[in-house]
């Protein structure tokens, strides 16, 4: 195992050296020069160990008759890579290195609202870690875990979750099944959700009020990209529980299927669900795609009025980047049937299950400037939801008003500090709430 | 840049790129499909000096990160038809390995996805993605929002690619160029 030893040190050596080779001429010939030293020590000290190490020898052999062992010099940092790959492309480390990806992703919003400056907030609103471990080639395990709010315990407003938890396993034909806890493909947000991702310092209403994003479900699915660009998903997963539904609280207003999901928290299962998505992108820049996701929401809960009412949720989106653009638009839509009874029974209270939601927003941003690691991104969206746009038909007397259709412009501009850091302003315009409109300031990044 | 240091060290502790991770093509699959006339390849690997380094990050605008890189000749009898250049970046949490082949005149002839590991982007194989790097060469068209447009949901695969793809191609100017 001694080579091992030698091979991290010379790993650890590269590590030291910045990954970026931009160096001045002089300071990488030197750094050369050291390294070409070290390695030829190094080169020297395997040389006296290989006798002793026959059975790594043997192992090492085999290594080198695999197909295809493409000299480990490019994603290797820089300068050093060249003199060192030849180490290491004779180390026994090959099937030991760790192949373990430790990722995060983050959020600090400052919010002051327009005509309440008492209630002016800054809220650590996502911390998250995600670690991605790869078995073998064709299997790996995704999990993040986050905290919302920064602080969680009986008596704080935070919360700590699982957010994905799934294995995922790779065919030869291509297709990919996964199980476990995972996003369910709907809309643009959901399974893109990292705060550099999108623009404005919140989400936007629709994949949040609407799509309950960030959204996910346990069980399996299924998934497949086509050489014409198209990807397919389908799976059978939890769903939704109806019976969570608090007509005295207004969570069901701000969203509907926030407020009755599950998140793999010990989730009644006696209803599953079904989902399928597709997504076009045979185009470059250009992204077509619908999502449906459909199931019971009764979950024979016990005295439970609403046994036969199914959730049927789907959506149509479109995103075009062409050059410095980017133009995007969803279009989400929710029924929930069989409701009647149920609402009879929340008779009086303020918030009874719709029997329809729906929501779309059009959004386009442009890149008007970019100078080396910066870039900064201007975006305007216009967005119309409405979490109550119907009731089932309730007895006269008791029928309660519908939703308004609410409208909020949100303009504002992403300044991106290379890959992973955004600083972001936006001002957001509400139609018919105008006790909301506000200035958001928000700090994002995501590795 | 933690998943990057870490990828790192399996890379650099020996791991050959395509120990992990689904292989779509192996090496000599790419030369057959990038150069189908050839009548065989030769070894034509790099050592850039420190001047040409020099050129290639002024031409690509990018660290030329690498002084060694692993290249084939095609050749058809004696006539060269032009080379494959390999190389791995990053995407967003995964190594992508990738061939480029290049034309005599430098110009970028094809591009095929050796293997890609992330859960999302696997639309950077289509055809429809990579045949925007056709023809083109360092000087102009070779970066996302100019010339190459990105794939939703893989902004930072595309984006590395691509940035990869500039890279070999100011090397080709600099270095293969005939």
């Amino acid at each position: 195992m001694k080579k091992n030893i030698l091979a991290q040190a010379v790993a650890l050596a590269l590590m030291a050296s910045p990954l970026a080779a931009s160096a001045s001429e002089a300071e990488l010939l030197k750094r050369l020069d050291k390294l070409a030293a070290e390695v030829e020590q190094l080169k020297a000290e395997l040389a006296a160990t290989k006798k002793k190490a026959d059975t790594v020898e043997k192992r090492q052999d085999a290594l080198a008759a695999a197909p295809v062992a493409p000299v480990a010099v490019a994603a290797a940092p820089a300068v050093a890579a060249a003199p060192v790959s030849t180490v290491a492309a004779t180390s026994p480390a090959t099937m030991l290195g760790p192949n373990t990806v430790l990722s995060s992703y983050g959020e600090v919003n400052y919010t002051r609202p327009r005509h309440d400056s008492s209630k002016a907030q800054t809220d650590v609103a996502r911390a998250v870690i995600g670690i991605t471990h790869r078995f073998d080639e064709k299997t790996k395990m995704v999990a993040e875990f986050e905290w919302e709010h920064a602080v969680t315990s009986a008596s704080d407003k935070g919360e700590t979750e699982v957010e994905q938890l799934y294995v995922e396993r790779e065919f030869n034909n291509g297709l990919r099944a996964k199980g476990g806890l995972f996003l369910i493909p709907a809309g643009l947000l959901n399974t893109n959700h990292e705060p550099t991702a999108y623009y404005g310092v919140y989400r936007n209403f629709v994949e949040t009020a609407i799509i309950p994003s960030t959204w996910r479900e346990a069980g399996l699915g299924l998934s497949q990209t086509l050489d014409n660009g198209l990807t397919w998903d389908a799976g059978v997963t939890t769903g939704f529980d109806l019976s969570k539904w608090d007509a005295a609280s207004t969570e069901g207003r701000d969203s509907p299927l926030g407020s009755i999901h599950q998140e793999g928290q010990m989730a009644k299962s006696h209803d599953l669900s079904v989902f399928g998505a597709l997504n076009w992108r045979g185009v470059p820049g250009l992204l077509l795609g619908g999502s449906v996701f459909t199931g019971k929401v009764g979950q024979k809960t016990p005295d439970f009025p609403a046994q036969d009412a199914r959730l049927t949720l789907w959506d149509l989106h479109a995103r075009y980047t062409p050059g410095k653009w980017d133009l995007s638009a969803v279009y989400a839509r929710g029924t929930i049937s069989n409701t009647e009874a149920l609402n009879q029974t929340f008779a009086g209270q303020p918030t009874p299950v719709p029997s329809s939601f729906y929501g779309w927003y059009t959004q386009a941003a442009y890149q008007l400037w970019k100078n080396s690691d910066y870039t900064l991104t201007p975006f305007v969206r216009y967005e119309r939801f409405n979490t109550a746009n119907g009731y089932a038909a309730m007895p006269a007397g008791l029928a309660v008003a519908t939703g308004p259709n609410e409208g909020v412009w949100t303009t504002g501009l992403n300044f991106n500090v290379g890959e992973g850091v955004v600083l972001k302003a936006d001002y957001q315009k509400f139609k018919v709430d105008t006790a909301r409109d506000r200035f958001n300031l928000g700090l994002g990044y995501a590795f | 840049m933690k998943p990057i240091n870490m990828t790192v060290l399996a890379l650099a502790a020996g791991a050959a790129s395509n120990a992990f991770g689904t292989q779509y093509l192996t090496v000599e699959q790419a030369q057959q499909a990038m150069f189908p006339d050839a009548s065989g390849f030769k070894d034509a690997s790099l050592q850039l000096s420190a001047e040409q380094m020099k050129q290639v990050e002024k031409l690509s605008g990018l660290p030329a990160r690498s002084v060694a890189w692993r290249v084939f000749a095609a050749y058809k009898g004696d006539t060269q038809l032009g080379y494959m250049v390999l190389d791995d970046v990053v995407g967003k949490f995964e190594l992508i390995s990738y061939a480029v082949a290049v034309n005599p005149d430098a110009s970028i002839k094809q591009i095929e996805i050796l293997t890609y590991r992330e859960s999302h982007g696997f639309e950077i194989k289509s055809p429809a993605w990579r045949k925007q790097f056709v023809g083109k060469t360092a000087a102009a068209g070779l970066a996302i929002g100019d010339g190459i447009a990105s794939i939703s949901g893989a902004t930072l695969s595309c984006t590395h690619v691509t940035d990869g793809v500039r890279r070999i191609a100011a090397i080709a100017q600099v270095a293969l160029k005939k």
